[in-house]
Formats: structure tokens, C-alpha cells, sequence
């Protein structure tokens, strides 16, 4: 039997991130490759609604929301908060991408970012990751303590850095 | 088919030639509203049909509850349009339905919309968000040509794509 702790992949730039499987916030089977789809994408992990530090980072996302709507770029956020926390928080924020939900700790415990200060709500460590389209970790933010997080400006370098290596006419194409 | 579009049709009798068709009726008052159909090829199968996401296209989907978004004749908004553009968020902010798709027939118009409910949902339909740019339909579809989509991954709501109705997913 596979020793699940050996076996939890490396998060580190450059290693490919897990193709987690989980609900969405309205309940659908979905999983994390299926809403990157071919984009670059900002995934999320957060301890839940109640905590002020994820509210205010989730404000700093949502300040990025509208360059990302129009930049093909994703966003996905992660908790162990079940669907319907989940909806209500998501529609509270005004957020419009998909969050994904492991009431169960399923993925959490594959992924090895159980938060285990935390032994009341069991969460998600904070931590977010850039991804290129085939799940590759572009750069890694430990969130624990709030300076870790990216800023915005970290992000757009990222994604900036991510659209540049995957879209062959990054260079605009003239006469 | 690997095209990421079909053919929208709502015609008043059953098409001939269809991939996939049913008739429908006014989800209020139960009359007939025709035969919706999707066509999966290249060339235009009548003046007023419509390119929607093909994923819609499932010759085994079950019944279903329509809203369909369409502008009068002769009228039409650039797909960037403000009021466009904010449907689209309001899509995404949203409980996803069964499936969602734009219409349209050229690289820069929004020409309506389709989405499908099913079980919770229906109750939904009567919020469409593209039913405050153009006039709407509700119709009950029969089975057999209305198949489920994932919901779109947001929050990009640009097209993939000028020729691509939204909300395609991937430059594909």
C-alpha cells in the first residue's frame, strides 16, 4: 500500500499540480483540469468564509476579477466549506468564478495543505498557486502568514509570464 | 463533428435533414411553438438559424426547459455591447444551468441566447440575464436533441475566438 504521505506530489514551481476532483460551489462534479481548461489560472486554497484574512485577500482578488474576465485567465478558489457556505459566500463577494468545495478533505489530504494549527475547523492552509494550462506550477505563495500572498502585481507578472510562454502570437502579428 | 458550433433552428414543422430535433411548446400556455433542431455542419440551413456552443448538441438529452433570448427581426447588439458584456457576468455570478450558449451569425453580433434547465433550475429560467437585452421565449423541448454542458469556468467572459459563441471555453 502506497504510503499517501510519500506520495503527495511536490508543490513547488515546476511540478505538476494534481488534477483535483471535487464539487462546485452549486454542487457539479468537477474537476481542476476542466476549469483551466487552456488558460492560465489563479488557484486558490482558503480556510473558509469566517476567517478576516481570506476576506481581505478575497478583495484583492476580486480587484484583479475584471482583467481577468477579459484576459482569458481563470480563477479557483478552494475550501473545505460544503456548497451551499460556499455559494452564499461566493454570491456575498460578488465573485464570478468557480469555487470548489472538499467538505470531505479528500483532496486536502492528498495534497498534503491541511492547515494543523487548526484542529477546530481542519482547513485548507492558505496557499496560492499560478498555473500554466497543463497544471504546471508556474510560482507558489505559502499564505499562512498574510505577506506570503501574492499581490496583484505578483499575479499579473505571473499570468503575464504564463500567457507570454503558451500563445504563439504573443508577438502581435502585423503586416 | 469537430466544429465547436452548430445550427439553432426553431421552425414551425419538423426539419428535414436536422442532427438532432423536437418539438417544443410555450412552457405558460402549452401550445405548440414549433420544432427546435440543431445542425451539425458547415453550411446554414435556413436565413434564421443560429451558431450556438455544439456542445448543446445530445441526441439522448432529456426533456427540457428553455429560455430563448432573441431580438427581433432586423435588430442586433455588438457582442460587445455593456449590456452584453454584463449579461455574461450575471451568467457567471450565478447557480450554473444545465447549459448556457450565445447565438449568433457573424464575428461581432449578439444575436440571443439559449439556456437550459432542468429539475431545480427551471424556477431559475425566469431570471435569464439575456432576457434584459432581447425578448425571450420559455418553452418546454422535448427529448432528444437539449444535452448538458459544464458550467462555464469564469470569470472570462470574452468569446475564444470571434466565430465562437460564448461561452466556448478554450482556443480550440
Amino acid at each position: 500500500m502506497t504510503d499517501p504521505v510519500a506520495a503527495r506530489p511536490s508543490l513547488a514551481a515546476g511540478g505538476a499540480f494534481p488534477d483535483l476532483a471535487l464539487p462546485d460551489h452549486a454542487g457539479n462534479a468537477r474537476t481542476l483540469s476542466e476549469l483551466v481548461a487552456g488558460d492560465p489560472a489563479v488557484l486558490q486554497f482558503y480556510r473558509g468564509w469566517w476567517c478576516p484574512k481570506e476576506q481581505a485577500f478575497f478583495r484583492r482578488l476580486l480587484a484583479l476579477q475584471d482583467e481577468a474576465e477579459v484576459a482569458y485567465c481563470r480563477i479557483i478558489s478552494v475550501s473545505v466549506d460544503p456548497p451551499p457556505v460556499t455559494a452564499a459566500f461566493r454570491a456575498g463577494l460578488g465573485a464570478r468564478w468557480t469555487f470548489l468545495c472538499d467538505p470531505d478533505r479528500t483532496e486536502q489530504e492528498r495534497v498534503g495543505l491541511r492547515e494543523t494549527t487548526d484542529t477546530v475547523n481542519d482547513p485548507y492552509v492558505p496557499a496560492v498557486f499560478t498555473l500554466a494550462p497543463d497544471l504546471t506550477i508556474h510560482a507558489a505563495y505559502n499564505g499562512y502568514w498574510f505577506w506570503g500572498r501574492p499581490t496583484n502585481e505578483e499575479l499579473r507578472q505571473d499570468l503575464r509570464a504564463i500567457t507570454r510562454a503558451i500563445r504563439p502570437d504573443w508577438d502581435a502579428p502585423t503586416p | 463533428m469537430t466544429a465547436s458550433w452548430c445550427w439553432l433552428t426553431l421552425g414551425d414543422d419538423a426539419p428535414a435533414g436536422a442532427t438532432a430535433a423536437a418539438p417544443a411548446w410555450d412552457a405558460a400556455t402549452g401550445e405548440s411553438a414549433g420544432w427546435l433542431a440543431l445542425w451539425a455542419r458547415r453550411a446554414k440551413p435556413s436565413r434564421d438559424a443560429r451558431r450556438v456552443d455544439g456542445r448543446l448538441l445530445d441526441r439522448d438529452g432529456a426533456p427540457a426547459h428553455v429560455s430563448l433570448v432573441r431580438p427581433r427581426p432586423g435588430v442586433r447588439l455588438l457582442f460587445d455591447d455593456l449590456a452584453v458584456q454584463q449579461a455574461r457576468r450575471d451568467v457567471l455570478a450565478r447557480p450554473p444551468q444545465d447549459a448556457v450558449s450565445t447565438l449568433l451569425s457573424d464575428a461581432s453580433h449578439f444575436e440571443g441566447a439559449i439556456t437550459v434547465a432542468r429539475g431545480a433550475g427551471v424556477a431559475r429560467l425566469a431570471d435569464d440575464p439575456f432576457a434584459r437585452v432581447f425578448p425571450r421565449r420559455l418553452l418546454r423541448v422535448g427529448a432528444g436533441v437539449l444535452g448538458s454542458v459544464p458550467a462555464p469556468a469564469g470569470p472570462t467572459i470574452e468569446r475564444y475566438g470571434s466565430a465562437q459563441p460564448w461561452p466556448w471555453d478554450r482556443f480550440a
